[in-house]
């Protein structure tokens, strides 16, 4: 187990040591992916975005400003780069339901599911996974950040850019949104 | 408390992002409302099921790593083939900062014995900007320019004034930071002071 600290370890990063880079990403590298999961959703493009994203902070630690949060900057390239994937991915499948509309057939989308035999949790799991998934990019965003990451709001402000006011709102909606689509499975469903 | 208000304040309260007197209200709210408190059992319910998303295994983990090393690997060559070598861009900054040194050199010298014009001794401070951030950036390149200043130095050193060898030993960087500005004004407080040198 490597005993430097953390900031030790992003000086020497930032003075070309690579070793000291490896160890940052051996700290990181699951939480940073916890969060591209939860945004792209699956694993083939978390594991693309996590690789981006520490690639991005290898290549721009230089400016990473010394005596600021090393885990907030990386949460914040994570977060930039994951938005812009599901913009661009939003592009590509609009572009496909339209081809599909002229007879091209198209990559088919697919939603986690628990695999047959699961438990209940297992279902439940796969279904938030699935409806969070649904949210909106900020909120998937204030989500991952808070209850997968346990960042406070005012962390997760941080990272995203945004005041602790929005963080909470945005948290509010999101759990609104997921108890109407979850409502059968957290037993809510009074109907 | 309405419940409009007591379902936002559960979110927050699920973060731990309530201040103690809202959490106090909305405790109070909840005893008497059941629909907010199956609210609230129904969000404890979501949060304690979303979990982890990626679990991913040690195998993975160590693979991860392998890629990401291979793909900074191949950077850092891709840098190292579009730069000279290294060897050769010290060189280059070594011959630039010995040129530098002996034009503040010669002032010196010269300044000691009769006044001289100010363009035919100031270097242009825009050339030097590039060493100057190089060596901030690489260590190995400030340790080279530092002794080649500290030789350069010497090697003048017997014409210099004791405060000016003094100020130069404390700050081998000294004469390659000063902006032209800077050097024209010490030009002219030396003009003041021994009627030697400084613009005309």
């Amino acid at each position: 187990m490597d005993e430097r600290s953390e900031a030790e370890l992003v000086e020497e990063a930032r003075r070309g040591g690579r070793e000291a880079f490896a160890e940052l990403v051996r700290r990181h590298e699951r939480r940073i992916y916890g969060v591209v999961y939860r945004m792209a959703g699956n694993n083939s493009d978390a594991d693309d975005l996590a690789q981006e994203v520490f690639l991005t902070a290898w290549k721009a630690i230089g400016s990473f400003r010394s005596g600021s949060s090393f885990y907030t900057w990386l949460y914040r390239i994570a977060v930039n780069a994951s938005l812009t994937f599901l913009k661009k991915r939003a592009r590509e499948r609009n572009r496909t339901v339209f081809d599909e509309s002229l007879g091209v057939a198209g990559p088919s989308r697919m939603s986690p599911s628990a695999p047959e035999g699961s438990s209940a949790a297992d279902e439940l799991k796969a279904r938030i996974e699935e409806a969070v998934g649904g949210l909106p990019g900020h909120f998937r965003a204030a989500f991952a950040l808070v209850v997968d990451q346990g960042l406070s709001h005012a962390d997760a402000a941080r990272v995203l850019g945004c005041s602790e006011n929005t963080v909470s709102w945005r948290m509010h909606k999101a759990r609104r949104i997921l108890r109407e689509r979850l409502k059968s499975f957290l037993g809510e469903d009074r109907s | 408390m309405r419940c409009g208000e007591a379902e936002r304040r559960l979110s927050d309260d699920l973060d731990g992002a309530l201040s103690p007197r809202r959490k106090a209200r909305l405790e109070a709210h909840l005893s008497s409302c059941p629909a907010c408190r199956a609210s609230r059992d129904g969000l404890a319910r979501l949060q304690a099921a979303a979990g982890d998303p990626a679990d991913r295994s040690p195998e993975y983990w160590a693979g991860f790593e392998g890629r990401l090393e291979a793909k900074i690997s191949a950077i850092e060559s891709g840098r190292d083939a579009a730069a000279p070598s290294p060897v050769w861009r010290r060189w280059a900054w070594a011959a630039l900062a010995v040129s530098v040194l002996a034009a503040a050199g010669a002032w010196f010298t010269l300044a000691r014995r009769a006044p001289v014009a100010t363009e035919a001794w100031i270097p242009s401070g825009d050339a030097l900007i590039p060493l100057i951030e190089a060596a901030e950036g690489d260590p190995g390149l400030e340790q080279d320019v530092d002794r080649l200043v500290r030789a350069s130095l010497e090697e003048f050193g017997g014409s210099l004034d004791a405060d000016a060898a003094v100020l130069s030993t404390a700050d081998p960087l000294f004469w390659e930071s000063v902006s032209d500005d800077e050097l024209r004004a010490i030009a002219s407080e030396l003009e003041k002071e021994s009627g030697l040198g400084g613009p005309k």
